[in-house]
């Protein structure tokens, strides 16, 4: 069971799902009446004319840019990003995707493929795939003390695009999710994302948002997390999934006139079976209400930030905190044996996760080394919340380094 | 019911938002439907459709048991398979127990495109070969993977087909090579399966599985000839690789007699996987890869995890359960058995009277009306398909016309179609036929080629008539309606909608 309401509702445990594809909270009553209500009357195709399918088409372009006013509406973030592959590669004529190392865009075949978290341990890269360093200022290349690591890792896509393009490969599309997560709680340095699209249009190809995990208003400052990259920035397709649909299977690509057009050029037909329907599009409607109405992306920013401070805080206590990243509640909390070389603390997350479980607080690790502790809970996740599952952390690690302590 | 928008203003805001390849039934006057139960469907209007098209109204439209069932798991819970369900292993069970015993493995997906793409891998990691065998005017799905299989997708597309693609062909014994009067076209076919493996192998090449449609829809509502499926299992098999049977439109009971099409086949036909989706959940998204223990065990051992995030949630499950228990309750395999058999018999009667009806072949609820032009050569009547469809529209029923020369009436209705929506739907369609025919003055005793006989007869100024957006009602001009017949085989409205 679960209950996403104040926190009275709570009886013996206090569920703080660290992840999961909710945005405004378990079974919110609004969202379920929706689907009912809609369920009683019609749930039928796109092949027939609805007042749901082109209302939440409107309300989904008002959040966005002007230019991606286009949309095609599916059932999981997986089908949302093959469609966006199809639209790049026949919108350019190009087959080449880039993408970031340790991303992850979905299960499907065409997926596994562009998706190094997944391809590395299965097929291999295949050659028509070409990996840029992942943009991490805390661990990667290019780190915090680097005086511009934005124009330094949009320089490592230049150096793929034009390797590729040496050895005759065209460019269709650079994937990238808005915030990598599987990759760690990945905050690219502001200016990266502009940078990389002029390198990759110049080559031809397309610029795709994989907006999956983190749209809906999760970092607070915006509605789309590829929006912290500055208003001058504006992706050529947008996906988004997961927190669509509050747990109801939708998702959802955004696109301009120009792609859907030239999709459209092939003279074959998009069906997508359930996709658009009048009860998906009935939930989508909902949850943007409830989104406006709670007002949940102020309330993300407000306890994003809280929840930040009371982390921050442990960090300056507990040296095995290396990092803190994130924005709104999409948060990343990097763990290290040692602070010098960062080496990624795997069994210790691992040790906390379990220890958190415990007290009933569910967390999940990220990131190439399992080190990061995953924060992306509901939206409606409250201050006593937050203040609560950091007491916890704190109480774990004051124990586990006091018994290591006393192992010395 | 109040609308949100007035028509024109839906059918406005929808060409600015939503993607032009997103196609619209009847496109040259777009229906928009408001409201549905059972096998009814009622436009903004309130006008009453009688459905015959479908999709995914297996068990009605908003089944009321279907629809509470939902409602009470959507405030009780809705998260993903990574935690302990009762949901999730109690609709696997029961799935199961519909299936062969050494089908028990089940991956709950969304949508019969995923099913699909998981069916793929499954096959592809099983013993690492890659081809794939594929029928001629077969559609697995929208997703790269499948349209590389689909050759009703890459062959309009222009796409050229990839090498691990084999295409075979269609098993259809009104309009392929080996027909009705072939002795044996059950081995004939499937020999055609067998020489492309030796193709294949003589070039190397491997095979990963052949999939095919239990029954192949958007084909033409083909029914694959009996020993069909088990030569080409036996072949596949022995050259290591796996049989897939997409059962996304055929499934759950539809073909009456059997809860699985493939069942029909016989006993001694156990495909290795099955994916099914479609009606499943009543409209709800879901879908389902179900293999072998051998297959699924293949699949972990490459060590990495399959998680999708919604496949298998809580509400899907119990909206799974809802729709196997309202097929059970309401004895609906069986009611798609008589109704489908009494259906047949009517479209028999029909076939003798009209010369436009070349072929009725199917089972259960799943039927097609194959027209033609000619009955020896078995000319698809594309224009006729089309007309018929917009007029059988205004009559208020429903029907697509599908196949590769869009010229197959596609019947397959919710499972609670009954006599009188049978009786009532061939009522029109003889209505439509008699008048289609004295227009064209295609009787059956007739010398006159079809098509001049049709270029003689209709005036001009008809041709623009169906292209014609206006909300002229033909009801009211019986002399309109009697020209209205769309003899541009080239209109948009021949590049038919496949479901």
């Amino acid at each position: 069971r679960a209950g996403g309401g104040p926190v009275e509702w709570a009886e013996w445990s206090r569920l703080c799902d660290g992840h999961g594809p909710l945005a405004v909270g378990h079974c919110h009553p609004l969202v379920v009446q929706a689907a009912h209500e809609q369920n009683q009357v019609l749930n039928t195709n796109s092949r027939y004319l609805h007042d749901n399918i082109v209302d939440y088409a409107q309300r989904l372009s008002e959040t966005l840019p002007e230019e991606l006013c286009v949309f095609y509406f599916l059932n999981s973030g997986s089908e949302a990003n093959d469609l966006a592959l199809r639209l790049a590669r026949q919108y350019t004529g190009h087959q080449d995707v880039v993408v970031l190392d340790h991303a992850y865009h979905g299960h499907l075949s065409s997926l596994i493929d562009i998706s190094p978290y997944k391809f590395r341990d299965l097929d291999g890269q295949k050659e028509w795939v070409h990996v840029a360093p992942l943009p991490d200022t805390y661990r990667g290349l290019y780190r915090e003390d680097h005086p511009s690591p934005a124009a330094a890792y949009a320089s490592e896509v230049e150096r793929v695009v034009r390797s590729a393009q040496e050895r005759g490969r065209k460019i269709a599309a650079f994937f990238a999710e808005s915030l990598p997560s599987v990759g760690g709680q990945i905050v690219p340095p502001a200016g990266y994302f502009s940078q990389v699209a002029g390198h990759i249009r110049r080559a031809g190809g397309l610029f795709v948002a994989d907006e999956i995990q983190v749209g809906f208003g999760r970092v607070g400052t915006h509605f789309w997390a590829f929006q912290l990259q500055g208003q001058d920035f504006v992706p050529d397709i947008v996906t988004m999934g997961k927190s669509i649909g509050n747990g109801h299977p939708i998702a959802c690509v955004a696109t301009t006139q120009a792609v859907a057009k030239a999709f459209e050029a092939t003279g074959v037909e998009y069906f997508n079976t359930f996709g658009g329907s009048p009860v998906s599009c009935a939930v989508g409607l909902a949850v943007l209400d409830v989104l406006e109405k709670e007002q949940l992306q102020a309330h993300a920013t407000c306890v994003g930030r809280f929840l930040m401070e009371l982390l921050r805080q442990q960090k300056a206590k507990h040296a095995i905190i290396g990092d803190i990243r994130g924005a709104g509640l999409f948060i990343g909390v990097d763990l290290i044996k040692d602070k010098a070389t960062r080496t990624p603390a795997t069994e210790e997350a691992d040790y906390l996760v379990s220890r958190l479980k415990e007290n009933h607080i569910l967390l999940s690790t990220d990131g190439p080394g399992r080190n990061v502790l995953k924060f992306k809970p509901p939206m409606c996740f409250s201050l006593d919340n937050a203040q609560y599952l950091v007491a916890k952390l704190d109480a774990i690690l004051t124990d586990r380094s006091q018994a290591i302590t006393q192992h010395t | 019911m109040c609308e949100l928008y007035c028509k024109s203003d839906t059918l406005a805001l929808r060409g600015k938002h939503i993607g032009p390849s997103c196609k619209v039934f009847f496109a040259a006057d777009p229906i928009k439907i408001v409201r549905a139960q059972r096998q009814y469907m009622y436009d903004e209007k309130g006008e009453q459709y009688l459905d015959c098209i479908n999709n995914v109204a297996h068990v009605g439209h908003c089944h009321p048991e279907v629809v509470k069932a939902a409602l009470r798991q959507m405030e009780l819970l809705n998260t993903n398979s990574r935690f302990l369900h009762d949901n999730i292993v109690e609709y696997a069970k029961r799935l199961a127990a519909t299936l062969p015993e050494r089908l028990s493995v089940c991956y709950f997906t969304n949508s019969g495109s995923e099913a699909n793409d998981l069916a793929l891998r499954l096959a592809r990691q099983f013993r690492g070969h890659q081809d794939v065998i594929t029928l001629d005017h077969a559609y697995h799905g929208h997703l790269s993977s499948l349209i590389e299989i689909s050759p009703y997708k890459f062959q309009k597309g222009k796409d050229v087909k990839k090498e691990f693609v084999h295409v075979a062909p269609t098993p259809d014994t009104y309009r392929g090579e080996y027909r009705e009067c072939h002795a044996d076209p059950a081995s004939a076919y499937a020999n055609e399966v067998k020489k492309i493996i030796e193709e294949a192998h003589k070039r190397g090449r491997k095979i990963a599985a052949f999939i095919a449609e239990s029954m192949q829809s958007c084909g033409g509502q083909i029914i694959p000839p009996a020993g069909y499926f088990q030569k080409v299992a036996a072949y596949v098999h022995e050259a290591g690789g796996v049989f897939i049977a997409d059962e996304v439109q055929v499934g759950f009971g539809r073909v009456g007699k059997h809860f699985w099409s493939f069942q029909m086949h016989g006993e001694d036909f156990v495909p290795d996987i099955v994916t099914m989706g479609k009606p499943m959940g009543n409209g709800h998204p879901m879908a389902c890869v179900v293999t072998t223990r051998e297959i699924a065990e293949a699949f972990s051992n490459s060590g990495m995890e399959y998680f999708n995030t919604y496949g298998g949630n809580p509400v899907s499950c119990a909206v799974g359960l809802a729709v196997l228990d309202v097929i059970e309750s309401e004895d609906l395999q069986g009611n798609a058995m008589r109704v489908g058999n009494y259906l047949t018999e009517l479209l028999n009667k029909q076939k003798a009277k009209h010369t436009l009806i070349g072929n009725i072949r199917g089972i259960g609820l799943f039927i097609g009306i194959d027209l033609v032009t000619d009955h020896e050569k078995r000319t698809p009547a594309t224009a006729e398909a089309q007309h018929i469809i917009y007029k059988m529209k205004e009559k208020g029923v429903l029907l697509s016309a599908d196949g590769p020369h869009r010229n197959v009436l596609k019947i397959k209705p919710p499972m609670c179609f009954t006599e009188e929506d049978a009786k009532f739907m061939v009522d029109q369609l003889d209505e439509i036929l008699t008048v289609l025919e004295e227009t064209v003055g295609a009787q059956a005793e007739s010398v006159i080629p079809a098509n001049t006989a049709r270029r003689a007869k209709v005036p001009k100024g008809a041709q623009v008539e169906l292209l014609d957006n206006s909300t002229t009602d033909p009801r009211e001009n019986p002399s309109r309606k009697r020209n209205g017949l769309c003899a541009d085989t080239h209109s948009p409205l021949s590049k038919r909608l496949k479901t």
